[in-house]
């Protein structure tokens, strides 16, 4: 999987070396500032890091974590969830890139630097195919060396607060279906104070994760089959939603 | 099939999704699909999708990224139809 120009993937190696080496700054302030500053709490968090460390061992494969998305701040909290901090030291590769929105994060000097270090393909939704093509070509390969990518299974935060199946994120099933071995770690994460969409949840707020794993499969060729594994992403995802609103009534 | 027969069909397809209907009056081969037309960029897969039905044609998604202005449309799937 090597249909990036060798410049680019130079870019991405010192990215990611750099991102690695300040990452004894970076890791412990996010979580410092999720725990402490935002008071959040994943709840059950032993057992879920746990459960994410286990299927990490499991094998080597690719993992494209596909998550629901309701603030801006929910690629840290998945992170987090999953790994706690200090174990993204010794499992680099497995704290995920994330693509966010341009406009949110990188449109300012210290946003660029800081979405460069934290492993981030800032991305422009709805900006020209090439250059949204690019970034994900770009995760492809990262995902093809061993490395754990994150991308929200909608196009932006969803504006009902539920998850959004007119809005789902065709590049999703274009990585899953394109990485070989790939396998989609579904994650639904919701603080039980969020309503609708968000900046940032409330402080104080306790979150509720939980995730799954799919091996999406397709028949099909093409944008089709692109088209179906986003689809069976999806529908897990809110399996997993109406799971969530289940148990809190 | 001429290509103003293949863009009128495009055309036809593209209006379905297009939420800006008076650039849809105005639109010609260098109409930005989702700028000009306000197509959501999620919805852009599903007139692709129409575009393989109605012409009878698979588009992959490399060939989908070429895709930016109804004109780049219509030269894609004349491309295909060969």
């Amino acid at each position: 999987m090597t249909d990036i120009p060798r410049r680019t993937r130079l870019a991405l190696w010192i990215q990611r070396e750099v991102g690695r080496v300040l990452s004894v700054f970076w890791i412990p302030a996010s979580a410092f500032a999720l725990r402490y500053v935002m008071r959040y709490r994943i709840q059950d968090a032993a057992r879920l890091r746990k459960r994410f460390r286990a299927l990490v061992r499991e094998s080597d494969e690719p993992i494209l974590i596909c998550a629901n998305h309701l603030t801006m701040v929910d690629s840290m909290l998945v992170a987090w969830a999953l790994g706690g901090s200090w174990w993204y030291f010794f499992n680099y590769r497995r704290m995920p890139w994330n693509l966010p929105e341009h406009r949110n994060f990188a449109s300012v000097w210290f946003g660029k630097a800081a979405v460069w270090i934290t492993k981030c393909i800032p991305i422009k939704r709805g900006g020209r195919r090439e250059e949204v093509s690019g970034a994900l070509k770009r995760v492809k390969y990262l995902l093809s060396k061993g490395e754990t990518a994150l991308i929200f299974a909608e196009g932006g935060r969803s504006r009902t607060g539920r998850i959004q199946l007119d809005s789902i994120a065709h590049g999703m099933g274009r990585i899953a279906s394109s990485v070989r071995n790939c396998r989609a770690l579904v994650v639904y994460l919701r603080g039980d104070r969020q309503r609708s969409w968000s900046t940032v949840p409330a402080v104080g707020d306790s979150f509720y994760v939980d995730f799954e794993l799919v091996r999406p499969h397709s028949e099909r060729t093409g944008m089709r089959r692109s088209r179906e594994y986003a689809q069976q992403i999806a529908d897990r995802l809110v399996r997993m939603e109406e799971k969530y609103f289940a148990r809190r009534k | 099939m001429s290509r103003d027969e293949t863009y009128a069909k495009v055309m036809e397809i593209i209006g379905r999704y297009a939420k800006n209907k008076d650039a849809l009056e105005g639109a010609s081969e260098d109409t930005n699909i989702l700028e000009d037309l306000k197509v959501n960029s999620a919805r852009l897969v599903d007139v692709i999708l129409d575009f393989e039905d109605e012409f009878d044609i698979e588009v992959a998604d490399e060939d989908a990224d070429a895709v930016n202005t109804v004109g780049d449309a219509v030269s894609l799937i004349e491309a295909k139809l060969g």
